[in-house]
């Protein structure tokens, strides 16, 4: 029987939501189809992952090498070609991720497999892969076909499933021998590096003020820093503010920076992207300003204000204030 | 140092009305304004930097048509050495795969100690052609670069990951790295970049010319085919706040009263 | 025929089109606004960018460019944001250094100008004359004194006349000419210099970029070296200045109308009234056609007058004649649609919206380098010289 691989993905230990995500669409796509699901995990001492895998799916592979322990795309690479061409998987499910993206077109490249990346869904229609994608910064969708293949690999946009888990069903764990011969040379992984953190954690705040760039230029900061200060909560931002070098990294919602679920979230100038979006989308509250109205942000907010920034910030500060004082 | 950079023209989208054309596979492009993808400004700036530091040459490569030439002259303004663009009818509708064969026929006959591309590009966000390209070459690369530090023989660079966290990599030279925004500050376009840019050569390229078959490229040389755009459906919309800003103010300050946030 | 800029022209109109876009906010301009600053960052940031001295020549430190692209920076800069754009009046009358001066004040001022160090400004009109100067004289003379002028007047409206490193001052140096243009001389007085004094000008309508001051000159001593051009010329020589130097500020007014047509194009598809958006109304239609239309007439006679300027410099009196109509009939539509995108705005045009600081700035493009009715009269007195009679 061919199977559905779902590469897992861990990172110091631990793995990534993102593999459950796509574990979930398996199950999906494996329901309708004649198909096994397989979580392969390549790494090194992970047998506690694998067994946490094992509860999720019938079949785990396991490649255990040192050279697997951190992500590196080479070695990945190397070991991903020698399982799919030995087993032939239909689908192999791999998340748009930062590793993903460094691995799935070197991965078909490699295999001459037809890849379609960054998907938000997927279905099998007449045995083909059938995708949806967002183009256009996620104004419009597509949905795409691909080539005819043996295999077909798919990267898969984080946080765009909801992952959900099945009862344990105490999986079976296959180790495979790892394939790989030589340390590979071409890449080599150092460390990783967590940009120095700063005095606030946006994280641990009830109130975020999030800025973007719509507020434009650096000497307005002060403006959303205000009105911060008067509803008692931290200053966060999306990633333009961040690229300019107007707030520190540790600042940024979204995928490539925190992950934050605030009382009250306040996009302001953030024309939100769904790179920013996923890193704010369980905030209790979510208010929006934003000059645009078409904007992706009022599909991920309670309320929306569609005005210029500049005008309503410091009238809303005002407001605040006044309200602090008078309820004392 | 020799650096290539492919960069693609892409249509500005963020703060524009996007409306299906009449083959439901593409959006009209008549009204939008075309200019250089983002990464791809990030990484023309990083070549540049790099041969400001250390000599040698830029050059950047693009597949498009004609109008891809506002953003190669961009490109030379900015310091680049001098452009090609990849340009015939047989390219229409190629995908990541069928462009990154194309940058392919004649990046193989260029030298080059270093390629930058963009991580992605703004309007299909494939985030494909530099790693592929980087595969048929035969070289290393890295994507989602933050930082490049140029070694003897390979170069160090911070691969950005998920929750802020980044990995720093040792890869091999020559080597395609991957920019990400914000690794670097783009210039503007100056008055002196552009009457320099004047002198710079600019080359045009077709099919025959990269010793390519029509079959190789455009939808036949492709993974993907679109089969259909549509305009996503809406799940959530928030409540629009009316009446002046006086009255949205009191209305939010009534909820956040209402929700104890004040 | 062509009505196509070039390759090179539509590169920088890209290029001043995206620093005006990230640097000139709204937010800036309204705090050069209601501080009267001369913005000194966007001046230098965008000097580095050669947008400072385009047309001064390339030997001096400037791009050698033409009016054309004077014209197109000036509409770029002004359609963004037309207080921002303000940075423009630094440069004001910078050209009359290399097209009088000397190599050594060339190599003076010239550089640093171009690398946005410093200002310029030039002073013609006195708190008694103004659009008549040339013909019953000016108040303000300059007098030999052995190696020196010892100048001595006061004048006014002189846009930057603080900040300037240096004011080239109009100056009656013969008092016995006839007519009195044939006596005057330009001369250069620099910042600092003792007996001279400056005073800004506040409050005014807009236009408050470019601060505009009075200048006294009180047995000012300057050497002899500091004439500009020739003696006596002073007068021709500006006014051969101002049939180009007036194109630009054509072209700026055109900008100013065209952000202001921008906002009132989207604004009333935006903006709903009786449940529809305005823009579905014919009155609504008819002002944005009108608005347009405009637009579109005084660029197409600007631009001739810019392309006339480079192409037919030697039609001395065509160029004169189409600047004024370009001068005289942008200054005019730019105040009459801005006012428009006003209406269409409604309250929020003129309470809270950056129209109505774009409405006051524009308003000063009918009266500097030459009022609307000194233009009209300028093209009237050509086109009756045409057909052989004197105005």
């Amino acid at each position: 029987m061919t199977e559905l691989f779902v590469l897992a993905e861990h990172r110091r230990g631990e793995l990534r939501d993102v593999t459950f995500e796509m574990l979930t669409k398996g199950r999906e796509l494996i329901a309708r189809a004649d198909v096994d699901l397989t979580a392969v995990l390549l790494g090194h001492n992970v047998k506690e992952l694998a067994i946490r895998l094992a509860d999720q799916v019938k079949k785990v592979l396991v490649v255990d090498d040192a050279r697997l322990k951190d992500f590196n795309e080479v070695a990945y690479q190397k070991v991903l070609t020698h399982l799919i061409s030995e087993r032939k998987p239909v689908l192999i499910l791999i998340g748009h991720t930062s590793f993903g993206i460094d691995l799935a077109p070197s991965l078909a490249t490699k295999l001459n497999v037809p890849l379609a990346t960054d998907c938000i869904d997927i279905n099998f229609e007449e045995k083909k892969p059938i995708v949806v994608r967002q183009v256009y910064g996620g104004k419009v969708n597509i949905k795409a076909s691909l080539r005819t293949s043996e295999s077909y690999i798919v990267t898969l946009r984080p946080a765009t499933i909801e992952a959900k888990e099945v009862k344990p069903i105490g999986g079976e764990i296959i180790e495979v021998a790892s394939p790989l011969k030589e340390e590979p040379t071409t890449k080599r992984f150092i460390e990783y590096f967590e940009p120095p953190a700063g005095e606030v954690d946006i994280t641990a705040a009830d109130v975020l003020v999030s800025v973007g760039r719509g507020i434009k230029d650096a000497d307005s900061m002060p403006i959303v820093e205000k009105l911060a200060e008067a509803l008692g909560g931290a200053v966060a931002c999306s990633r333009p503010i961040v690229d300019k070098g107007w707030l520190s990294a540790d600042r940024q919602v979204g995928t490539s920076g925190k992950t934050v679920k605030p009382k009250l979230y306040l996009a302001v100038g953030i024309s939100g992207a769904f790179q920013h979006v996923s890193g704010m989308k369980n905030s209790e509250l979510v208010i929006a300003i934003n000059r645009d109205a078409k904007a992706p942000i009022f599909r991920a907010a309670d309320f929306g204000v569609v005005e210029d920034l500049f005008k309503v910030v410091p009238i809303l500060t005002d407001r605040v204030l006044q309200e602090k004082k008078s309820s004392k | 140092m020799e650096i290539i950079v492919c960069v693609k023209h892409v249509p500005e989208t963020a703060e524009a009305e996007i409306a299906i054309d009449s083959s439901g596979k593409g959006i009209k492009t008549e009204d939008l304004v075309f200019d250089i993808n983002e990464w791809d400004d990030y990484a023309v700036e990083e070549a540049v930097l790099i041969k400001e530091k250390l000599g040698g040459r830029v050059t950047i490569v693009t597949v498009g048509s004609e109008d891809a030439d506002k953003t190669l002259r961009k490109c030379l303004a900015k310091g680049a050495d001098r452009a090609i663009r990849l340009t015939d009818k047989a390219f229409d509708g190629s995908d990541a795969y069928a462009t990154a064969k194309i940058l392919y026929g004649v990046i193989k006959d260029l030298p080059f100690d270093l390629i930058l591309t963009g991580t992605q590009a703004g309007d299909d966000g494939y985030a494909q052609v530099g790693v592929i390209l980087a595969g048929f070459l035969g070289i290393p690369h890295a994507t989602m670069v933050k930082k490049i530090e140029l070694m003897e023989g390979f170069t160090r660079v911070n691969r950005e990951l998920e929750g802020g966290l980044e990995q720093v990599m040792e890869v091999g030279t020559p080597a395609l790295l991957a920019v990400q925004t914000g690794i670097n500050e783009p210039r503007y376009v100056s008055i002196m970049g552009i009457r320099k840019a004047r002198q710079k050569e600019l080359k045009v390229l077709g099919l025959n010319d990269l010793g390519l078959k029509e079959e190789e490229v455009g939808e036949s040389g492709s993974w993907i085919t679109v089969e259909e755009m549509f305009i996503p459906p809406v799940e959530k919309e928030a409540e629009i706040l009316v009446g002046g800003l006086d009255a949205i103010s009191s209305k939010i300050v009534e909820t956040l009263r209402a929700r104890g946030l004040i | 025929m062509e009505f196509e800029l070039t390759e090179e022209q539509e590169d920088i109109k890209n290029a001043a089109r995206e620093f005006a876009e990230k640097e000139f906010t709204a937010e800036l301009g309204r705090k050069i606004d209601e501080k009267y600053e001369f913005p000194w960052m966007l001046y230098r940031k965008a000097a580095k960018l050669g947008f400072i001295g385009g047309s001064l020549p390339e030997e001096h430190g400037g791009q050698g460019l033409g009016c054309i692209e004077d014209c197109i920076v000036a509409e770029e800069f002004n359609r963004v944001d037309s207080t921002c754009a303000h940075l423009l009046s630094g440069i004001g009358f910078a050209a009359l250094v290399p097209k009088f001066g000397t190599e050594e004040q060339n190599k003076k001022y010239v550089p640093r100008i171009c690398k946005g160090e410093i200002v310029c400004a030039m002073a013609l009109t006195e708190p008694n004359h103004g659009s008549d100067a040339g013909m019953v004289g000016l108040e303000t003379t300059a007098v030999k004194d052995r190696n020196e002028w010892v100048i001595n007047g006061a004048k006014t409206y002189i846009t930057c006349g603080e900040e300037a490193e240096f004011v080239m001052v109009c100056c009656q140096t013969d008092p016995n000419a006839q007519p009195p243009y044939r006596g005057v001389s330009m001369i250069i007085v620099e910042k600092g210099t003792k007996g001279f004094d400056t005073n800004s000008l506040k409050p005014k309508l807009g236009f408050r970029g470019a601060p505009q001051a009075e200048l006294s000159f009180d047995n000012v001593r300057i050497p002899l070296g500091n004439l500009l051009g020739q003696e006596n010329r002073g007068f021709h020589q500006i006014m051969s200045y101002f049939d180009f130097s007036r194109i630009p500020i054509a072209a700026g007014a055109i900008g100013i109308a065209q952000g202001a047509y921008e906002s009132s194009l989207k604004y009333s598809t935006q903006r709903e009234q009786f449940f529809q958006p305005i823009a579905n109304f014919q009155v609504t239609q008819f002002k944005i056609a009108e608005m347009a239309t405009k637009i579109e007439t005084a660029r197409l006679l600007t631009y001739k007058a810019a392309w006339l300027v480079e192409n037919k410099p030697e039609q001395r009196r065509l160029v004169t004649k189409i600047s004024s109509m370009a001068k005289a009939y942008a200054a005019k539509i730019s105040k009459e649609v801005t006012d428009e995108a006003i209406q269409i705005h409604g309250g929020v045009g003129y309470v809270d919206s950056d129209i109505e600081r774009h409405y006051r700035d524009t308003r000063i493009n009918d009266i500097i380098e030459g009022t609307g009715e000194i233009q009209k009269y300028i093209v009237a007195r050509e086109c009756y010289r045409e057909i052989g009679f004197s105005v």
